[in-house]
């Protein structure tokens, strides 16, 4: 049954995880656990808070499949959302802010780049243009968007730490934002 | 087009947004906005295709295996639970967070339904599905019926991982510590607290019905901290026994404790435990 799953989309996927299937859900967890690990352990800089966050994120999921709607974009983007909000109720909440820079356990956990199947692949691909296109803005634009986006920090925050005015922090994320999405071909990344 | 009320005020926050950097009130002030806004509506969706790309500029880091076993052991008890249950039970959800749930996942996608989030922000973890539990009581009568009535078939909550689908990752050392019993309640009972990897059960014979109109609950007590209450609401079977799944980790926990509550489950244990086992 698992092999047959493992053949349907995710969006198909997620009405049977509608119905209790927790085979479905399985395939899910699957397939996008490791980008959800991802964001959750680069925000986090630690393994144990990554797990939580994500363990959190798919029972979450688990538990309001129902609430998912195809108009609202792929599976994995809504699931990915799912993990950054939870990451930051970490962040925001406790004294990860204060660890997470320095990766204690960074590059050995990093994935090898060996067996990739094509999906990897083309995720892999996707990833380096996505980074081209943000490392691509000026300075003052990507530290503002990683400083809110993957460390969890609000722009009054932000504003305090850069000694910049909140208008300016604001202004640097939406043109920032604005820049990469026309780096990025101005139309949705597959993320599916 | 058109654009709404303080326009001006809020356009800039859009990127902000979007990252989440907005601090809780001035969020639900931006929400607002959206729904007035025709064109921030059409600006937020458009700068979104960013946003939603930024997670896949992380280098990618392989979660534990373990990880999936964990996921998987709740999910399938639970998945068992509802089958158990029939199609018009009531789906267990997360409700211990209500500023954040899944629905609002992705900014501004529902501005209409995030005008009424309570604002602020959840706890991490455990303890979570009990707030759902506890709202639903058909849900929490289900666990207990289940038991009772289907006894080891339907013991689904009970029990961590089984079934035949797909399973995950098969943790092999199992630690067992015996647990301590009110003897003045449970007399004839003996438990013992099985742990195999992240997951753990109380194996539980001889021990009585809990009092009327009550069931037992789990409880995880880690030091200096108040009894955190569990998903789990449970009776034995006719003949004493039970497998009672515990969720959650049991890293940092010092007990885990038992107490019989009023159907619908308790926030704060209401007596001293009638099984306190201490995790290996």
């Amino acid at each position: 049954m698992a092999d047959d799953l493992r053949t349907l989309a995710d969006e198909d996927l997620m009405q049977l995880v509608r119905r209790g299937q927790a085979a479905a859900f399985e395939v899910i967890y699957e397939r996008h656990s490791q980008a959800a690990f991802s964001l959750a352990y680069r925000m986090a800089g630690s393994r144990g808070v990554a797990e939580d966050v994500v363990q959190e994120a798919f029972l979450n999921i688990w538990r309001s499949g129902a609430r998912y709607e195809r108009a609202r974009g792929s599976v994995r983007t809504w699931l990915l959302g799912i993990v950054h909000h939870r990451a930051i109720d970490a962040l925001r909440r406790s004294f990860v802010h204060e660890k997470r820079r320095a990766s204690d356990e960074g590059i050995a956990e990093t994935l090898e780049t060996g067996e990739r199947t094509d999906v990897e692949a083309a995720r892999s691909e996707e990833a380096a243009t996505v980074r081209k296109a943000l490392l691509g803005l000026p300075p003052e634009q990507v530290q503002v968007i990683e400083l809110a986006y993957f460390g969890g920090f609000t722009h009054t925050e932000i504003a305090e730490m850069l000694e910049t005015p909140i208008g300016t922090v604001k202004g640097r994320m939406r043109l920032g934002l604005e820049k990469m999405r026309h780096a990025l071909g101005g139309g949705r990344v597959s993320q599916g | 087009m058109r654009t709404g009320p303080d326009h001006e005020r809020w356009a800039d926050s859009i990127g902000a947004y979007l990252l989440e950097a907005l601090p809780d009130d001035e969020r639900e002030g931006f929400e607002a906005h959206l729904a007035d806004c025709p064109t921030c509506r059409r600006d937020t969706d458009e700068l979104r295709v960013a946003a939603d790309a930024l997670p896949m500029s992380v280098e990618p880091v392989a979660p534990p295996a373990a990880l999936q076993g964990r996921v998987m052991t709740v999910v399938r008890a639970e998945a068992e639970l509802l089958a158990a249950s029939g199609p018009g039970a009531d789906r267990p959800e997360p409700a211990a967070d209500p500023g954040r749930d899944v629905e609002e996942a992705a900014p501004g996608r529902t501005s209409a339904a995030r005008g009424r989030r309570a604002g602020g922000r959840g706890r991490l973890s455990g303890g979570r599905f009990l707030g759902g539990v506890l709202e639903r009581p058909a849900f929490a009568l289900a666990c207990a019926l289940v038991l009772l009535v289907l006894g080891g078939a339907g013991g689904a909550l009970l029990r961590g991982g089984g079934g035949d689908e797909a399973p995950g990752p098969r943790p092999p050392a199992l630690r067992t510590t015996a647990a301590q019993i009110d003897a003045a309640r449970a007399p004839n009972a003996s438990v013992r607290l099985e742990q195999r990897d992240g997951s753990a059960r109380l194996v539980v014979r001889d021990m009585p019905a809990p009092p009327a109109g009550r069931l037992y609950q789990v409880w995880l007590k880690r030091p200096g901290q108040s009894p955190e209450p569990m998903p789990v609401l449970w009776a034995p079977r006719r003949d004493g026994s039970a497998e009672v799944y515990v969720p959650g980790r049991l890293d940092g926990v010092d007990a885990v404790l038992v107490t019989d509550e009023p159907r619908g489950g308790a926030q704060i244990p209401s007596k001293a435990p009638v099984i306190t086992a201490v995790p290996a």
